[in-house]
């Protein structure tokens, strides 16, 4: 049970870094390379405000959301906003996420940098596994997120608006929705979650330089087994891509983690090209 | 016309080969009593703890020039040091070195840095009979063969591992698992310490790898508790060290474990929380291997005088096991004066006399054993100590 609570908390925070992807992808088709980076940005937020500024954990997990908020608009003006070809904003925003590295690496060093859970940083025995306090709130935070975001994208008016504008830009502009907007706020708002998620990602993985590159592939092969854009996607994903990685390692040796995950992702796509949660539409020529 | 031609040029070939056998021996430099010119490269403006350790390695050359001319600098002509910045990168470096020699050819070449900069300057240094000293070792960089005039000052993986089996016995531990990173050097001390512990009579119960971008070790951890060893032998640095020790907490595994170096320069266990984990249940069953000269001693007076010279020049950015230069400029001077000159094939010559090693005021290693099989350190294994964690002050663990 022990591998089995690690192994899902790892892939719940693979879901989440999925779950910033998809809600750039479904307000503007494109990805945004540096999400894992923003969320590695959160993490030393994180650590900032509780460690050397000593401040109460609701206050820093405000500052983080709020930080990479900030930061994750900056991006959007100056790495997506001024590009017109979509291709080349795969390379914009994979430049951003070098230099976020680069920039992370020369404010907080790279050295590991251990950000306080509040609930607590003592591993108990539930169900006859052990598990740190953060691993469960991080399973916990991951099916709260989707069930929220499915939730809010059908229940409110920018929900739907977002669902329009995946499904068909042009025409949801042409309803008055303004599209270029909701894309900057929708890239706003993912970059608040992964400031927020950084802090308890952060929690479990330590605050280092490196983390983003660790979470950036990972999460882009849970998105890719869910299906683009889909939210329920990210959580089967995760728990797919967790779990493989710990099995794995456990009876296979380390070595052999990473090919069980892409076994996995390449049977699946073999099944379903779209992912697991999408189909394939055919395009009327 | 063309057979002129071919007379001046040769005519202006001999002339230069004549000059050069003029130059002779002491093309070096500035001859006998000029000043010895020492050159030291170091990633100073590198990131991360790259600049941390080029500050250090730097800061303990200064150190030994101070200490050497004190004493009547190498075979009387006093030292002097020119450092470069190479950023620890090998095109900057080779770059640098090229420029350098071109103004002046140095006596002697301190190569501060990564072993990336070590393949790339080494046979530029071959090239000019350049003296050197390295600390990033190659696969051949120990090679007289290759080089007959660079020594490394670093100690190998097998020197480290080689101290082991001594301390097994000395606790009484009998089955040893190990967890090692897949890194290149993590593969390479995995496969070596199997070995290692194998021909030493030690059972080897289990031997995983984990992928160092991985964010969670547990997994592996479970496996090597299966096999029930009696310690843990762990190779780590950085964040998968912090995973390691999260890991066998959550398992509330209580087995010894012992670090090797790696362990010892990740500050985490160095920083009491609320940053590091130094003092709390994670480190409670950890020792790490580290050379005695990192562990403070009072005692050891050599090693507490190299401190106090490099203190007095600036801080001690990073553990004193990047202090090696100190050492490389009290073995060029101990070997000058059994070699009367500061010829570098005769200095190359006398460093592997074990009259000079054994004389040379060395600090952060005791004797350097060269050979003229081997120029690698070869430090003995009573050259380590295995210490609980501790704060790292100037350098040292206290």
């Amino acid at each position: 049970m022990t591998l089995i609570w690690g192994g899902l908390s790892l892939g719940a925070i693979y879901a989440i870094v999925a779950i910033g992807y998809n809600i750039v992808f479904i307000s503007s088709k494109t990805f945004n390379f540096a999400h894992a980076q923003l969320t590695m940005v959160g993490a030393f937020v994180a650590y900032t405000g509780l460690v050397t500024w000593d401040l109460p954990p609701v206050l820093v997990v405000v500052m983080a959301a709020l930080a990479v908020a900030v930061i994750a608009a900056v991006e959007e003006r100056i790495a997506i906003r001024p590009v017109g070809d979509m291709h080349n904003i795969l390379v914009t925003t994979l430049g951003a996420s070098i230099l976020l590295d680069g920039i992370a690496q020369l404010t907080w060093g790279t050295q590991p940098l251990t950000v306080p859970f509040f609930g607590g940083d003592e591993a108990f025995t539930l169900l006859g596994g052990r598990a740190y306090p953060v691993e469960l709130f991080l399973i916990a935070l991951a099916v709260l997120l989707v069930i929220a975001l499915g939730v809010y994208s059908r229940r409110s008016l920018t929900g739907l608006a977002l669902l329009g504008m995946a499904e068909d830009r042009e025409a949801a502009l042409l309803r008055g929705v303004n599209v270029r907007r909701m894309a900057f706020m929708a890239f706003v708002a993912a970059g608040a979650l992964a400031g927020f998620a950084g802090m308890f990602v952060g929690s479990k993985t330590f605050a280092v330089s490196t983390l983003g590159a660790a979470l950036a592939l990972k999460g882009f092969v849970v998105l890719a087994i869910g299906g683009f854009g889909s939210m329920p996607g990210t959580l089967v994903g995760g728990a797919m891509v967790g779990l493989a990685e710990a099995y794995a390692s456990r009876y296979l040796g380390g070595e052999y983690a990473n090919l069980a995950v892409f076994l996995i992702l390449i049977t699946i796509l073999m099944v379903r090209p779209a992912g697991l949660f999408v189909r394939t539409k055919e395009r009327v020529v | 016309m063309k057979t002129r031609l071919f007379k001046v040029v040769g005519g202006l070939a001999a002339l230069a080969l004549v000059a050069a056998g003029c130059a002779g021996e002491d093309s070096t430099g500035g001859g006998k009593d000029g000043e010895y010119r020492v050159l030291v490269l170091g990633g100073i403006s590198a990131e991360g703890p790259l600049a941390d350790n080029a500050s250090t390695s730097v800061l303990s050359a200064k150190a030994g020039v101070e200490l050497v001319n004190a004493s009547g600098g190498i075979d009387g002509r006093k030292v002097k040091l020119e450092v470069l910045d190479d950023q620890a990168d090998p095109t900057v470096a080779v770059t640098k070195l090229r420029e350098a020699i071109a103004k002046g050819k140095p006596d002697l070449v301190l190569n501060s840095g990564p072993s990336t900069v070590a393949d790339a300057t080494l046979p530029i240094l071959k090239q000019n009979s350049i003296l050197s000293f390295n600390i990033g070792p190659t696969e051949t960089s120990a090679d007289p063969k290759a080089f007959p005039l660079n020594f490394d000052l670093s100690a190998s993986a097998q020197n480290q591992l080689d101290a082991f089996p001594p301390y097994f016995e000395e606790k009484g531990y009998a089955k040893v698992g190990i967890l090692h990173g897949s890194s290149s050097y993590g593969e390479v001390y995995g496969a070596a310490a199997e070995k290692t512990f194998d021909a030493a009579g030690t059972d080897v119960v289990a031997n995983e790898e984990y992928d160092v971008a991985s964010l969670d070790m547990t997994p592996q951890l479970e496996a090597i508790r299966a096999k029930n060893p009696d310690v843990l032998v762990l190779d780590a640095y950085g964040a998968p060290l912090g995973y390691v020790l999260k890991g066998i907490e959550k398992l509330n595994w209580n087995v010894p474990i012992i670090g090797n170096t790696s362990v010892a320069a990740t500050s985490l266990i160095s920083t009491e929380p609320p940053s590091g984990v130094l003092g709390t249940p994670a480190t409670k069953n950890l020792v790490m291997q580290v050379y005695t000269s990192t562990a403070y001693d009072a005692a050891d007076t050599d090693v507490v005088d190299l401190v106090a010279r490099m203190k007095k020049i600036e801080p001690i950015k990073s553990t004193l096991i990047l202090a090696y230069n100190n050492d490389a400029l009290a073995l060029v001077q101990a070997a000058a004066e059994e070699a009367d000159s500061t010829d570098a094939k005769k200095l190359a010559e006398a460093l592997l006399d074990p009259k000079v090693q054994e004389s040379a005021v060395t600090a952060v290693l005791g004797t350097y054993r060269f050979s003229a099989d081997s120029h690698a350190a070869n430090p003995s294994p009573d050259e380590f100590a295995f210490i609980s964690p501790g704060p790292l002050q100037d350098g040292q663990f206290h």
